[in-house]
């Protein structure tokens, strides 16, 4: 059987071995050879020796060698039949041995260049592969045969046999998982290898694009030329377009067959920023420059020019002004008749406002008679507005849509489009970091669509490329330093250390409520160590107990801790949510209202979301809420879903403190409770049993023990000690003021808060008076007993 | 090797050959793009780079002075253009002759060793 699918002795085989041999340094030494006996030849034919003739014609034979392999054995092609011999790419064909097995066909791959290809894109070390693999020669049947079945006609690659070895050798396979990867992954990484192949044969072929006098019989455009990009020229001096989205294809289509009938000479793009109206605005003016492309010749050879808006309206200060140079400009335009007018983000021309000026009454009529031919490309939402403003504008307009990629599509397109990033940032991008990519982009770039927003990322991930190796890991710093998120399992070891020990830190800022210290902890700990629901925020809690007993403390310490700052929490007051318009506050744009909900989990992802007093707001808003705490989506007001998925909930509520209070007196632990007091929320109306389902964990506080109100105090003093370090004063309370502070201040209905305020009053203005007086002197340590307490609160 | 020396005779006089004319036809294509001499024989008269071009309204000696400039303008255009024709004939014209040449000397080309030997054998010298 692995006879008939591959025949060593084959014509083609033994072709391709010769090719890698003249490949390599015999070929250099043919082609040398061939210049000395030439060379010699006439040298023998000047000093008068007939031998000449020979040596000179002699020569000929390297030559024609040489020739043959640059012609024809370099890139053999492939022969009838459906065997490996007759499909085998040439490089390794050249490269195999009689007896073939997994093994050297390992340490065969390494040597091509789709190996390599393979290697560099998905991180498969060629040497580690070999360990893997058998000596067995009877594993390579299936081997050939996945080969030519992911390769049903044409030359089979090296990338395809490498994809064909990790779907047949079981220990490759395995192998797989630990570089993120899987079957599928390597046989789409083998059609990668083999488009770009046939876009480089595409680009090394000759263009025609029309030749010297192609321009001669049309116009001058100096004011078009200073106003405005030459998208032809542009992509004649090095761009490549390749449609590869098939909406992109259509929307293609659609401007050549729009420009080469009658009507209306006009085209509006219209879609989402970073959807590809500009690619395809540039693989339009690519197309009318090929002189092979089969359009309609009163098309071929025109000018793309595009006009920015942005530097009409810095050029010209008043409204008359621009008004005239834009009749200007359409005028050189039309004169030149061989210009298509590009309007880049068009409704700045229709609109009034900072940086854009609505010039529709001098557009209009040129759309609607079609004189001059028009492209413009706008955002979706802005075309809406211009025409429910202005119906007739819209009318006059060929409406193109182009949409957003879908995830194959984006990563059709990144294959395509990373070539030159690759170029001019001299980084190679693995395949896992586009697939990340395009993941992180849909989760956390919300101003873009796809393909654009995956593109700006992996842009942004060539700083952090690795080696000139662009890694899932580099995609994951990038986000992490542009959006301030922690994404991914993976941690630092200071990271790794805080997570563990993230009660310890908590505690350091509060005291007790051990449970739910803990809950939240496992919620982080669950969410870096990667193995929490993706498409649900970090964790939702509810903490329920009365006022002063450490709820808001908690999410402040959490933020304060692990989410880099106390500034990193997102607070509510859900008492200013009383009314069902309160909605709209909750999902403002953030260009209206910067403080709405959705825009500042927009800004900052990674945030601690803090929902005060939740048992006052709306029933409405509730319901909005229902389905952040349940998919971790909002939809702001535009309709843009902002995600909340690396955010953690932590909503308080006093409902319910008195129960608990007369639950832990009756001396009840908070956990034999903890459903009862759930139901008794439900019956008693305060909560629907909806929305507490949709919480995580319902936590429940409790008022603070005297000892441990203790503990407070010292926390408060550490807290006054920090704000006195750069004076180096501190002060030290003995434990009888602690003592008297804690039976002050303790008051079983208001928690804490009493106590901070006596703390406060005594210890804060005692302080303050005594540096004024000068009493206190920096570097000293304050002692400060009962008796220092002001005598208008000894008394209490 | 005997395998190999029929491959390559076989490949020099069938395919490689064929290989040799597409090569020549794909240098005169793009030689004929270069200098679009259809183009211009097609523009041959129009006003160069769109100068003076357009209908002129108004009174006579206006229009007179305008059908005057595009008079101008379709004669500098014209002698630019066949300067361009003439120039590009000639790059055509060579490319052609040395094409030819190409492909009746590769059939030739292995067996000038044989040549080669008659006329040592021979003796001959040129000078």
């Amino acid at each position: 059987m692995v006879d008939t699918l591959f025949n060593y002795r084959s014509s083609r085989a033994a072709e391709a071995r010769l090719s890698v041999l003249l490949g390599g340094w015999i070929g250099r030494i043919l082609v040398l050879s061939s210049v000395i006996l030439i060379l010699a030849g006439a040298a023998l034919l000047v000093i008068g020796n007939p031998l000449g003739w020979l040596t000179a014609s002699v020569g000929v034979w390297p030559l024609a060698l040489h020739i043959w392999y640059r012609r024809y054995l370099r890139v053999l092609p492939a022969a009838s039949g459906n065997s490996m011999d007759a499909r085998l790419d040439t490089e390794l064909l050249g490269r195999l041995a009689q007896h073939v097995t997994p093994k050297t066909l390992a340490g065969d791959l390494a040597e091509t260049r789709g190996g390599q290809f393979m290697t560099a894109r998905f991180g498969i070390g060629p040497s580690f592969v070999q360990n893997l693999l058998s000596d067995d020669e009877a594993g390579l049947d299936a081997l050939w045969k996945k080969a030519l079945e992911l390769q049903p006609s044409g030359i089979v690659s090296a990338a395809t046999v490498l994809s064909a070895m990790t779907s047949t050798q079981e220990s490759l396979k395995q192998y797989l998982p630990h570089l993120q990867l899987d079957e599928d992954d390597l046989a789409s990484g083998a059609l990668w290898y083999q488009h770009l192949t046939e876009l480089i044969d595409q680009h090394s072929k000759p263009r025609r694009t029309g030749g010297i006098a192609r321009d001669w019989s049309f116009g001058y455009t100096p004011l078009l030329s200073r106003f405005g990009v030459n998208v032809s020229n542009q992509v004649a001096s090095g761009g490549f377009f390749n449609t590869t989205l098939e909406a992109h294809r259509s929307a293609l289509d659609f401007l050549i067959q729009t420009f080469s009938n009658g009507g209306k000479q006009n085209a509006a793009l219209v879609g989402p920023l970073g959807a590809g109206k500009t690619t395809v605005v540039a693989a339009f003016a690519e197309s009318l420059l090929s002189a092979d492309s089969k359009i309609s010749s009163n098309l071929k050879f025109r000018q793309v020019i595009s006009l920015d808006a942005g530097s009409l309206i810095s050029a010209a200060a008043g409204r008359g002004e621009l008004e005239h140079l834009i009749n200007e400009l359409l005028v050189e335009a039309y004169r030149a008749q061989n210009v298509i007018l590009c309007l880049d983000d068009a409704q700045l021309f229709f609109e009034e406002g900072v940086g854009s000026v609505d010039l529709s009454n001098i557009l209009l009529p040129i759309l609607q008679g079609g004189g001059l031919r028009m492209i413009l490309t706008m955002d979706e939402q802005r075309f809406l507005q211009i025409s429910s403003r202005n119906p007739a504008l819209a009318a006059a307009l060929n409406r193109i849509t182009v949409g957003s990629a879908s995830q194959t599509e984006t990563i059709a397109v990144l294959q395509d489009q990373l070539i030159v990033i690759e170029f001019q940032r001299k980084v190679t991008y693995m395949y896992q970091a586009l697939k990340e990519a395009y993941r992180l982009s849909e989760r956390y770039l919300y101003d873009q669509a796809q393909p654009g927003k995956a593109m700006r990322l992996l842009e942004s991930a060539a700083g952090y490329a690795e080696n000139g190796l662009v890694t899932s890991q580099s995609v994951k710093q990038a986000i992490e330093q542009t959006q301030g998120v922690k994404v991914g399992a993976n941690t630092s070891g200071d990271e790794r250390d805080k997570l563990l020990n993230l009660e310890q830190f908590i505690h350091e800022r509060m005291i007790n409520q051990v449970r739910a210290v803990s809950v939240v902890s496992d919620a982080l700990r669950r969410a870096r160590g990667g193995v929490r629901n993706e498409s649900k925020p970090i964790g939702t809690f509810l903490f329920l107990g009365p006022t002063g007993v450490g709820k808001t403390e908690l999410a402040k310490s959490l933020a304060a801790v692990y989410f880099g700052g106390e500034d990193h929490i997102i607070r509510l007051d859900m008492n200013e949510f009383v009314s069902a318009n309160d909605v709209r506050r909750l999902i403002a744009d953030g260009a209206d209202d910067p403080h709405s909900l959705s825009a500042q989990v927009m800004k900052q992802p990674f945030s601690v979301i803090l929902l005060d007093e939740l048992e006052k707001a709306h029933d409405t808003v509730l319901t909005t809420l229902l389905q952040v705490l349940d998919e971790g989506i909002l939809r702001d007001i535009k309709g843009r879903e902002v995600s909340f998925r690396d955010a953690i909930f932590i909503a308080t509520s006093n409902a319910g403190a008195d129960h608990i209070r007369h639950h832990i007196e009756a001396g009840e632990e908070l956990e034999q409770f903890e459903s009862a007091l759930t139901d008794e929320l439900i019956s008693s109306g305060q909560f629907r049993p909806e929305f507490l389902n949709r919480f995580d964990e319902i936590v429940l506080f409790r008022s603070l023990k005297p000892e441990e109100l203790l503990q407070v105090v010292d926390l408060i003093i550490a807290g006054i000690n920090r704000t006195l370090a750069p004076q180096k004063i501190s002060i030290v309370l003995d434990d009888e003021l602690k003592r008297w502070l804690v039976e002050t201040g303790n008051d079983p209905r208001l928690g804490a808060r009493p106590m901070r305020r006596i703390v406060q009053r005594v210890i804060e203005n005692t302080m303050a008076k005594r540096m004024l007086s000068g009493e206190v002197q920096p570097g000293q340590t304050v002692q400060l007993t009962r008796a220092d307490v002001p005598a208008d609160f000894q008394q209490r | 090797m005997r395998m190999l020396v029929v491959s390559l005779l076989s490949w020099w006089y069938g395919a490689g050959w064929r290989d040799q004319i597409h090569l020549v036809s794909e240098r005169l294509a793009k030689a004929a793009d270069r200098y679009s001499i259809s183009l211009l024989l097609r523009s041959l008269f129009s006003p160069f780079r769109q100068i003076s071009a357009g209908s002129v309204s108004g009174p006579l000696d206006a229009r007179m002075r305008a059908l005057f400039d595009k008079l101008i303008s379709r004669f500098i255009g014209a002698m630019v253009r066949t300067t361009i024709i003439i120039v590009g004939s000639v790059a055509l014209l060579l490319g052609v002759i040395f094409g030819a040449l190409r492909l009746i000397i590769w059939p030739v080309l292995p067996l000038l060793p044989l040549a080669g030997l008659i006329m040592t054998m021979s003796g001959w010298i040129p000078w």
